[in-house]
């Protein structure tokens, strides 16, 4: 009993760590500019348009996280075989990753900023100095839930994976979650602005992204702002239900129904989770309706 | 026709010399291991693993990096034009969303041949494991797309939802292919997800097997001692495994997938073959490395 109360404890916590982590993943990724929509933002300049939005994507989120998370999680492994203080091993190999973020920060901006100087692209210096330190802050934050998300599964719950690895494998799946929940709302809501809501970005306005704010040109500090008010709870509700649900079935349920109670948990998980969708998608035709009649509609 | 208005490449085909050749060295890396098996080559050469079984877990690898690049076609990936509500889908990259879901998997998968020790157990809870993060980031991302951009699901490649029955046409906003995750594309995702996390599952089972009593014996250690070592190096070798063989994939799709409706989807064989080939050339490195010691 105490056993399954322990780890009942442990995946609230796991769950809660997840949560922030995702949060925290998705506003450094959209302060940085890296995941897909960052597209635009390189594309932008091309197009005639010159902006001061940071521009740090050379990999996608999920690799980009599976190497910070298994930095800081080795690191944090490694010290933790001298010094036997688990909140400081940690929070030293977070600091190692985030150094490694922020050069990797710092190398991405400039290189991919000079490659766009026949376009007229500056490369802003400030914009280095006054968003790099940001991005790194958000970016501990992510580390430091995750990797202490993982001690807890293998310390407490006892999962074979050494915590390196766990850290790679929660990280690519931290950027995994956060790269297809918040791109959207940054890519649409915020580098589009200008376009009509509630629908999407024409083609042809590729390229032509909001680069001015209520006074001056637009910093990708206020992208931070805005869409913290959706796309990074969202992440890190979507992460934090993973590492949750993932956690909850298999300690509850592992020993039930001949052993196959985990499964048949998570099987049941996704068809509720499936209905939801269902219901989602039914009711943003019902309420939205068509954007034309459908005898005018082109397909 | 892409997002960008160029034409898909590479065609639907399979290339039938470039199978046999792929399939001539898929028999050679069984045959390798066969040699291995039955202590054919001289032991001075890589060491002695008499009794310890090799070919099924090479044949099990293969089977697992084929299930991986069969599910990674299921999953519905947007890319960049996503993100913009250009086209649908979930807006990330091909391989490391199939990755993150996998990997997702095959955490729970180790943890339930930890406890468990059952195949079946071990492998359908992996991919349960990958089928649930992508139900979860699946619904997510409509969420995202219903509540906070306004914008309801619409396929770029189907007029109506083979599941659902929905029709699309109408709802696709101008100057744009399609946007959100029709229910089609949902359940794409899932069993994506799902036979990726499975195949994922399978390649860790199966280097385990072989690297639990391959470093007892070249080792000389007893079996508790070797478990955190064996473990690891399968765990590492598995999320390589799902690399290579959901880059692979992604090569195959070039570009972005809608889910099983999309015309890219008869691709899919040539993907299957050329995964099994990777994974058998891929398992036999793995299986040397412990041979090798």
């Amino acid at each position: 009993m105490e056993t399954i109360v322990l780890g009942i404890g442990i995946t609230a916590l796991a769950g809660a760590l997840a949560t922030v982590a995702g949060a925290a993943e998705d506003t450094e990724s959209d302060i940085g500019s890296q995941g897909d929509p960052n597209s635009q933002v390189q594309l932008a300049p091309q197009m005639g348009y010159i902006h001061r939005i940071f521009n740090k994507a050379v990999s996608g989120e999920p690799p980009a996280y599976g190497l910070w998370c298994a930095l800081g999680a080795g690191v944090a492994f490694a010290f933790l075989q001298i010094l036997h203080n688990p909140a400081l091993a940690i929070i030293l190999g977070s600091i190692v990753a985030v150094f490694v973020q922020g050069v990797y920060c710092v190398t991405a901006y400039l290189g991919r900023t000079a490659s766009l100087a026949k376009f007229e692209q500056p490369v802003y210096i400030d914009v280095v100095k006054s968003l790099t330190p940001v991005t790194m802050a958000h970016a501990f934050v992510a580390i430091f839930c995750t990797v202490t998300m993982c001690y807890l599964m293998a310390e407490f719950l006892h999962h074979p994976f050494a915590l390196p690895l766990l850290g790679l494998v929660w990280g690519i799946a931290l950027g995994a979650a956060g790269s297809a929940t918040g791109n959207p709302f940054y890519g649409k809501e915020r580098q589009y602005q200008n376009q009509n809501f509630g629908a999407g970005v024409p083609i042809s306005a590729s390229g032509n992204i909001v680069r001015y704010a209520e006074a001056g040109q637009r910093s990708s500090l206020d992208n931070g702002w805005f869409t913290t008010k959706f796309a990074g709870p969202a992440s890190g509700i979507c992460f934090g239900l993973i590492v949750f649900l993932e956690l909850w079935r298999t300690v509850l349920f592992e020993h039930e129904l001949g052993q196959w109670g985990a499964v048949i948990i998570g099987f049941v998980l996704i068809v509720i989770f499936a209905i939801i969708d269902l219901w989602v998608e039914k009711w943003s035709r019902t309420t939205y309706g068509p954007y034309e009649k459908a005898e005018e509609a082109s397909s | 026709m892409s997002a960008l208005g160029g034409q898909a490449r590479g065609g639907d085909g399979i290339n039938w010399k470039g199978t046999a050749v792929g399939i001539f060295i898929l028999l050679v890396a069984i045959l390798i291991t066969y040699a291995l098996e039955q202590s054919l080559i001289p032991p001075g050469l890589f060491g002695s693993l008499q009794g310890v079984a090799l070919v099924v877990p090479l044949i099990g690898i293969i089977v697992g990096g084929a299930l991986i690049g069969f599910g990674v076609h299921f999953v519905p990936v947007g890319g960049a034009p996503a993100a913009m509500g250009q086209a649908p889908g979930i807006a990330t990259g091909v391989a490391m969303l199939a990755a993150g879901a996998g990997l997702a998997g095959l955490f729970g998968g180790a943890w339930a041949w930890e406890t468990t020790h059952d195949f079946w157990i071990t492998i359908i809870g992996g991919g349960i494991g990958g089928g649930l993060m992508m139900a979860i980031t699946c619904l997510m991302v409509n969420l995202t797309y219903v509540f906070a951009m306004g914008v309801p699901s619409a396929s770029g490649k189907v007029a109506k939802d083979p599941i659902t029955g929905f029709t699309f046409p109408e709802f696709k906003s101008q100057g744009t292919e399609g946007h959100g995750l029709p229910f089609i594309s949902y359940f794409g995702g899932v069993v994506g997800g799902f036979l990726a996390a499975l195949g994922g599952t399978l390649v860790y089972l199966e280097l385990l097997l072989v690297y639990q009593p391959g470093l007892e014996k070249l080792l000389g250690i007893d079996a508790g001692s070797v478990a955190p070592l064996a473990v690891s190096l399968a765990g590492i070798f598995a999320i390589g495994f799902f690399l290579v063989n959901a880059v692979l994939s992604a090569y195959n799709i070039t570009g972005t997938i809608e889910g099983p409706h999309d015309p890219k989807f008869k691709r899919v064989p040539r993907a299957i073959i050329g995964c099994a080939v990777a994974s058998a050339v891929c398992g036999l490195v793995a299986i040397l490395t412990v041979v090798a010691l």
